[in-house]
């Protein structure tokens, strides 16, 4: 009786409604348009992608709900979530889906739409700038321990220039190196 | 002598000269050529992709087609750049839109992506072009009893259809060198390394889950064939001693170190020293 009493006049939700006015419409078409988001429409919610995935037990959206957030045009929960930055780029997900739906490869699809809209980690961005500053993620510092071993000091072939000239020409650019 | 287009991207040269020394020296002890490309620099990584999916395809479609100008294939010892050159590889012959876009853009350095030479994996090639029994033939100084747990990581293995990478292929040579490959559950599971920039309690966690799995299925070494799997599994070692106050002393040997010892090589030749776990186990054995 007093558990009827309780609940009487606040219903238990167990899932947030969505609002409908909230959702873009266009954007399971935009993720579609992009590379490797053809499938993405045969996704039937299974759960083998979140299944598969080493972390999704402490993610907030799980790999097939955020399929799923596409689908529905969730856009902007999906590109400012933490959960696509997370991702392990492990590629277990994508490869266990039964429907071939390129689960890893549309989330690198929503970083760039993220990314387009400046929503990068900032940890992230960094790695963006030093590739445009200095071409490569990692520098030789301890060239001794290269000639202890009897390699060059310097790696041979080695340009760093031809990668900070194309990123000064795409997103990495107008994203880090903009206007300075 | 076969002869190929060595890629060595960023994290290989700058951080693991041990990786590239032992590599060297097991492909000349084999009769592998390999050429160190010239004019090309880092491939980008899984975090360029992840912001500039253009970017990240020109940087990997330009060292292509510098490949191509020499025709032969082009070989790496990084499980990043082997992932990023293979996507790219894969994603441009499978798309003419984009393909037709880089190439206007390569076309400025005179350079055309046709993809007709392929990115391989230095291991791979050992397997393929050198074969198990011509490699069975140089080792001197088997590594018989030791028992080895492969972690062969995420983007040599995935996406299948685009890495067309074999994982029974590392399992052979790690076994031709007298070893004993030990099977763990969490084989195909990531060191945690791509993570790191944006949650390094994450990256931790799932280079202990690693560890423990290999540790409890009783492995003495593990065995890796990328600078920032090796990385991960070796130096966070030294952290779990503070942050768990767990121990593992499982030494993290670059394949062809591996090899290079059962060819018998010495460990200074290796650089066996810059390993942070010590590896004194795999030397006792070998000289007990």
């Amino acid at each position: 009786m007093s558990e009827a009493g309780e609940h009487s006049t606040t219903p238990v939700t167990l899932v947030d409604p969505i609002d409908i006015s909230t959702l873009d419409p266009h954007f399971r078409n935009e993720i579609r348009s992009m590379p490797n988001g053809d499938d993405l429409y045969a996704c039937f919610a299974c759960t083998t992608c979140t299944a598969a995935c080493p972390i999704a037990c402490q993610w907030t959206y799980k790999p097939h709900q955020l399929i799923r957030m596409i689908l529905l045009g969730m856009r902007n929960e999906v590109l400012s979530s933490k959960e696509i930055w997370e991702c392990l780029t492990c590629f277990q997900c994508q490869e266990r889906c039964p429907q071939g739906v390129r689960v890893t490869d549309i989330i690198f699809d929503c970083k760039n739409l993220a990314a387009e809209e400046g929503l990068v980690p900032e940890n992230i961005l960094g790695l963006g700038r030093q590739l445009l500053e200095s071409g490569q993620l990692y520098q030789v510092t301890a060239d001794w321990e290269r000639e202890d071993l009897g390699l060059e000091p310097e790696v041979p072939g080695l340009d760093p220039e031809p990668m900070k000239a194309i990123l000064h020409g795409t997103r990495t650019g107008r994203l880090v190196g903009g206007g300075d | 002598m076969p002869t190929y287009n060595l890629y060595m991207g960023c994290s290989v040269p700058a951080n693991y000269p041990n990786y590239e020394i032992s590599m060297l020296k097991v492909a000349e002890a084999l009769g592998i050529d390999l050429v160190y490309m010239e004019g090309v620099g880092c491939c980008g990584s899984p975090n360029l992709r992840a912001i500039d999916y253009f970017g990240w395809l020109l940087v990997n479609a330009r060292t292509l087609a510098i490949a191509e100008k020499s025709g032969h294939d082009v070989v790496t010892p990084c499980n990043g750049c082997f992932g990023s050159l293979k996507d790219v590889h894969h994603f441009l012959l499978h798309n003419s839109e984009y393909r037709t876009r880089v190439n206007e853009e390569l076309n400025s350095e005179g350079l055309e992506f046709t993809g007709r030479v392929r990115p391989r994996h230095f291991i791979e090639v050992l397997y393929t072009d050198i074969g198990i029994d011509a490699i069975r033939e140089k080792v001197t100084r088997p590594l018989d009893g030791v028992g080895i747990a492969i972690h062969y990581g995420c983007h040599l293995l995935r996406p299948a259809d685009v890495t067309e990478f074999d994982p029974a292929i590392l399992d052979e040579l790690v076994r031709v060198t007298g070893a004993t490959v030990v099977e763990y559950p969490l084989w195909k599971q990531c060191c945690g390394a791509t993570v790191l920039p944006v949650n390094e309690a994450l990256a931790v966690r799932l280079a202990r889950d690693k560890l423990k799995s290999i540790k409890e299925a009783g492995a003495s070494f593990i065995t890796v064939v990328c600078p920032a799997c090796g990385n991960q599994l070796d130096l966070q070692q030294l952290g779990l001693k503070t942050s768990y106050g767990e121990v593992y002393d499982l030494p993290v040997l670059l394949y062809p170190q591996i090899l290079a010892l059962a060819m018998g090589m010495s460990e200074d030749e290796i650089g066996l020293e810059m390993n942070r776990v010590p590896a004194q186990p795999i030397l006792e054995h070998l000289t007990g």
